[in-house]
């Protein structure tokens, strides 16, 4: 009779070990290693050209939550970014979904069409938007002018800046929600659409009152996935203004790039990441949750 | 004597054999007329030795951050890397000295004084690649020589002429964002005996440090720039509404577009200027010294140099094959011909300089207005803070120029602070 203590693990469960094991060591070396080290040098001086490495206390992350730039102009950009992007791209996604999900001749060709922003790389996009918002030799300008509108210098005043990097990133990103919301529409059940059809409900009503109720868990995965994404958005913002004119369109992530990059301080740059990820951190708990009450109930 | 000369014939022998090892150098470069001049001449003295250039472009927008993490982290990613002035405090402790490079003496002292890429040791840690400086360009077939603007005024009352006879749609155009405030901002400063940091035109850091660093955005003389930049955009109209947020390549597409009937760029974009399959006024554009503003009265030339540097980091048989490279390109006078055609960019040796300039009359007014300048300006400051403290000085002039006139003095003193405190 066999003795000793028994395994760990079964042999089902090493199995699935193994098999999370690269994606693990993955996980490991690319997404926690850097996060330690980070994390490491947002507690010292470490300038990228002369790593001191001289423990430093809170000194980075005093200096950063107490900046009036991050405070004023860089957290509620990057909060007005992300509620604006993350409802603009909803509901332009869902708008589109729910064109798509009626048979039409063509219906293939447009999903196919609609879905191209999401094989564009976004620095492209933004570099494709700066141009044609160029005030001299831009379409948009042309067209405006062709009009006989006044054509405008789009990237130099805030808000017309702005509203540039908002529609390029909801652009970018409508398909996304689009593709996702038109999976969850067509497995809804047949049959309350039927039934609402028998009885003569109104499209809106029915919109409002099946459709959307039966999409929320489809809708609170998009959002709170997205959110979190729009929180660390940088290229497109980088490539379109710079976070200019002056720092006015600077969202959290050029903040903390500009900091350890351009300036090459390392440890300053680093804790305004720990920062911004504690921020989204808390942000995505919730969001999470608020969203997920609103789709029980 | 025999101990000496078998020691010797053993080190020659070492070094040969390091160097037969030694098949490519690899540069660390970003894509542009003038690295891709002074690179094909790496590539045939490669040709001649069997070495292999191998060549490693990075985008501009990454290159100081993506090469410093480089030099830090002790790789051999590269054996030589392009420098450039503004970074030659920040990186000179990482470079391999290069003052035994012989070839050197043909260099012009000015661009690579040690103030600017000296390290602590008082070495030189750069070989000049070329002269990059800007100059300001105009249209030919509208502006005659003695018709050129000498002062700010003047280029205002020109441009609006030139746009009121319908020949033009603006004046003047120039890169003014950040990282490109040198075609606006900076040139325009200096004309007005202005500066970032106090004293004007102060490149020594101890003096700087004396004086605390202070930023001249206070100064009368910084309000009035900003304000000739608001007037020239938004009273006269001489310039584009968008300018503030032009890179160069924006501003440089106006101007070859046929826009414009000035400009300010770098000396090596004349190739591209006036190459008619990229420039609609290919053949039209001449170059003169800066239009000068009101507080001062001598004409001033900018002169910097870009150049080569090797990491300290990679081993001494690559040093010194990048070095022998280096030195061969010094005195390839066939090469640093091509290169002058090719881009307007007055090459390493001056030695070659007397000659271009008797055969090419671009080169002639730049080895006058510039290169022989008794009155030369430093294009950058040379301390580790410099990104910082530029960016802090971009975005306070973009955001005066971009709002109310009557606010560019608050403006102006609201940003003071960060320029100083960027600097420290």
């Amino acid at each position: 009779m066999a003795s000793g203590s028994r395994p760990l693990f079964g042999e089902q469960q090493r199995f699935m070990l193994l098999l999370v094991l690269p994606a693990g060591l993955l996980m490991l070396l690319f997404q926690v290693v850097p996060i330690v080290i980070g994390a490491n040098a947002s507690f010292r001086d470490w300038a990228l050209y002369n790593p001191k490495k001289v423990w430093v206390g809170l000194a980075h992350y005093q200096a950063v939550i107490t900046d009036p730039a991050f405070l004023e102009v860089v957290l509620p950009n990057t909060f007005l970014f992300m509620v604006v992007s993350v409802l603009g791209a909803l509901a332009l996604g869902l708008a589109l979904a729910l064109l798509l999900n009626r048979p039409f001749r063509g219906q293939k060709l447009v999903q196919t069409v609609l879905l191209v922003p999401l094989m564009v790389a976004p620095v492209i996009a933004a570099i494709m938007m700066r141009w044609m918002f160029n005030d001299q030799f831009g379409i948009v300008n042309a067209v405006l002018e062709g009009l006989g509108f006044e054509g405008q210098p789009w990237l130099v005043e805030r808000w017309t800046a702005f509203g540039v990097i908002l529609l390029t990133d909801i652009w970018l990103w409508t398909p996304w929600y689009t593709l996702l919301l038109l999976a969850g529409l067509q497995s809804l059940p047949r049959e309350p659409f039927e039934a609402a059809e028998i009885d003569g409900t109104s499209t809106w009503r029915v919109f409002t009152h099946l459709t959307v109720p039966m999409l929320r868990p489809v809708i609170v995965v998009c959002v709170v996935i997205r959110a979190i994404d729009a929180f660390r958005t940088f290229d497109i913002v980088w490539t379109l203004t710079g976070g200019g004119p002056g720092r006015s369109t600077e969202l959290f992530s050029l903040y903390a790039y500009v900091l350890a990059f351009l300036n090459l301080d390392l440890g300053r740059g680093s804790a305004a990441a720990m920062i911004g990820g504690l921020i989204i951190l808390v942000v995505g708990v919730v969001l999470y949750r608020v969203t997920d009450r609103i789709a029980k109930a | 004597m025999l101990r000496r000369a078998l020691l010797a014939a053993a080190a020659v022998l070492a070094a040969g054999t390091a160097q037969a090892q030694v098949k490519e150098l690899r540069i660390g470069y970003q894509p542009s007329p003038i690295q891709d001049a002074s690179i094909a001449m790496f590539e045939s003295w490669g040709a001649k030795k069997g070495i292999k250039i191998v060549k490693v472009p990075n985008s501009y927008g990454v290159y100081v951050e993506k090469m410093t993490a480089s030099l830090t982290s002790n790789s051999d990613q590269y054996d030589v890397i392009w420098h450039n002035d503004d970074w030659g405090q920040l990186w000179a402790h990482l470079l391999e000295p290069t003052d035994d490079i012989e070839a050197l003496k043909y260099a012009e002292k000015w661009g690579m004084d040690k103030v600017v890429f000296g390290n602590a040791q008082g070495q030189n840690t750069v070989v000049p690649m070329g002269q990059t400086f800007s100059v300001f360009f105009y249209r030919s077939d509208l502006v005659k020589p003695e018709e050129v603007p000498k002062t700010l005024a003047g280029l205002v009352e020109t441009s609006k002429k030139l746009q009121a006879a319908g020949k033009v749609k603006f004046g003047y155009v120039g890169g003014m964002a950040m990282n490109h405030s040198w075609f606006s901002w900076l040139w325009s400063m200096w004309a007005n005996n202005c500066d970032v940091l106090a004293p004007p035109y102060e490149r020594d850091n101890k003096k700087l440090a004396a004086n605390g660093w202070k930023s001249m955005m206070t100064e009368p003389c910084m309000k009035e720039t900003v304000e000739y930049w608001w007037d020239a955009i938004n009273t006269h109209k001489i310039s584009p509404r968008g300018m503030p947020a032009y890179d160069r390549n924006e501003a440089n597409a106006i101007f070859m577009g046929g826009d414009a009937a000035f400009t300010v760029a770098d000396t090596l974009w004349w190739g591209t200027f006036n190459d008619p399959a990229k420039s609609k006024m290919a053949g039209k554009i001449a170059a003169a010294r800066f239009p000068l503003g009101p507080n001062r009265k001598d004409p001033f030339a900018w002169d910097d140099i870009w150049g080569w540097a090797i990491p300290k980091s990679i081993s001494p048989e690559r040093k010194a094959l990048a070095k022998e490279m280096l030195a061969a390109m010094m005195v390839d006078k066939e090469g640093q011909m091509k290169m002058f055609k090719a881009t307007g960019a007055p090459p390493p040796n001056t030695t070659f300089w007397p000659e271009i300039s008797a055969a090419d009359p671009f080169m002639k007014l730049l080895k006058e207005s510039v290169l022989d300048s008794p009155h030369k300006v430093r294009g950058a400051y040379y301390f580790a803070n410099w990104p910082a403290v530029h960016k802090a000085f971009n975005d306070t002039v973009t955001k005066a120029v971009t709002g109310k006139r009557e606010d560019i003095a608050k403006v102006l003193a609201e940003g003071a602070p960060s320029v100083s405190k960027a600097a420290q």
